[in-house]
């Protein structure tokens, strides 16, 4: 599932500290990392991981990861118990827990109540749940997400839009806003 | 009505504002508060980029008010504001109640720090105590509603003294943003639109 790409420089430590010396090849030790819940690698609550995290299948965190973490063409939830300090790329990235780093999702990215996001988003679909708390920036201009992720602009997305199940109305023909439409001077109706 | 009540209200500079956003063009929006799924939902209709600070909770305001005026508060403002993704210059900041939450000091500290990052003529919306003594204890919490007014979903239940800052204070406050136009809202509170010198 994993690679680790400088095995001088990534660190991966464990709470076990009765761990023996084979224990330390990473084939070996992602049984002790990470559990599976279904179809998806877990990362479990008393792990921590420094340095580059890189995969090809679906992955929950519970744990605390530091560096980076890649798993472009999978999804990726950070769980409640989840503390994420790196920039993350996934297909679809799902937050209930803390992160520190920027977001990118070629997909969707949500973040929901009761998450603590710092970074920049970068995806075709955001969605914040009412309660999340988010600092950072998030793009919706097509093109720009396209430029991030790397995607040729030719690639259709869907528009970024956080969902619009809610969305309130908003006028038909808007006119641009610029100092002509900004009738001073001040006073008070 | 208090200007705490969580009744939706009409703020017509805010609903000028929205109306003004040009879905085929790229805006940068700041955001000082809290953001809503409601608020990104109407932003996303347009190409924009949305930089959310979230003053009140990552521990802003407080910061703010109790950092020395100068250099060591001019680098609390910059560390609080998001980190840019590019260097786009801001076209509308959107402060909701927060200056009311702010001493001056702070307030001149955080305006020439966004005055920094916006484009001259860039806007910034406020919403000023102003016929009420008291405010919640806490910054509100604005989310639009599909009829195009606003409705504060703040949670605190305490009041505090509001500072209630005249059109004076805050044209002295604001740095290069300079009194655009003001409205009394039935709520109590007073509607700034700030634009930016050039």
């Amino acid at each position: 599932m994993f690679e680790r790409t400088k095995k001088d420089d990534n660190a991966i430590e464990s709470q076990d500290a009765n761990r023996n010396e084979s224990d330390k090849t990473f084939g070996s030790l992602r049984s002790k990392v990470t559990g599976r819940s279904g179809d998806v690698a877990v990362i479990g609550s008393s792990i921590q991981i420094n340095g580059d995290l890189r995969g090809d299948e679906d992955l929950r965190i519970e744990g605390d990861v530091s560096g980076t973490v890649k798993l472009k063409n999978s999804a990726l939830t950070i769980g409640k118990e989840g503390r994420v300090k790196a920039d993350v790329y996934a297909r679809s990235i799902a937050v209930d827990g803390e992160t520190k780093g920027d977001l990118y999702a070629t997909e969707r990215i949500t973040v929901h109540v009761n998450a603590r996001v710092q970074g920049n988003i970068i995806a075709p679909k955001v969605s914040i749940e009412e309660g999340a708390h988010f600092k950072g920036s998030i793009e919706m201009d097509p093109a720009a997400v396209e430029k991030a992720l790397g995607k040729p602009a030719a690639i259709g997305i869907d528009k970024p839009v956080a969902d619009t199940k809610a969305a309130p109305k908003t006028p038909k023909t808007p006119a641009k806003v610029a100092r002509t439409n900004l009738n001073p001077p001040a006073g008070t109706a | 009505m208090s200007a705490g009540s969580s009744t939706a209200f009409h703020a017509p500079l805010y609903h000028d504002l929205m109306a003004g956003l040009d879905a085929n063009e790229r805006h940068i929006v700041l955001d000082l508060g809290t953001t809503s799924t409601a608020m990104l939902a109407l932003l996303g209709q347009s190409r924009c980029r949305v930089e959310i600070a979230d003053l009140a909770h990552f521990g802003g305001v407080d910061r703010l008010n109790s950092t020395e005026p100068g250099p060591a508060l001019a680098g609390a403002v910059e560390s609080l504001l998001p980190n840019r993704l590019s260097d786009d210059a801001i076209d509308l900041v959107f402060c909701w109640d927060l200056p009311n939450y702010l001493t001056l000091n702070a307030l001149s500290a955080l305006m020439v720090a966004i005055g920094h990052r916006a484009r001259p003529g860039a806007l910034a919306h406020a919403l000023i105590s102003y016929a009420d003594r008291d405010m919640k204890e806490y910054p509100g919490h604005f989310v639009p509603t599909p009829d195009g007014e606003l409705i504060n979903h703040s949670a605190a239940s305490k009041t505090i003294a509001a500072p209630r800052y005249s059109p004076e204070d805050l044209g002295k406050n604001m740095d290069r943003f300079v009194i655009d136009r003001a409205r009394l809202l039935s709520n109590g509170m007073q509607e700034f639109l700030f634009q930016l010198e050039s």
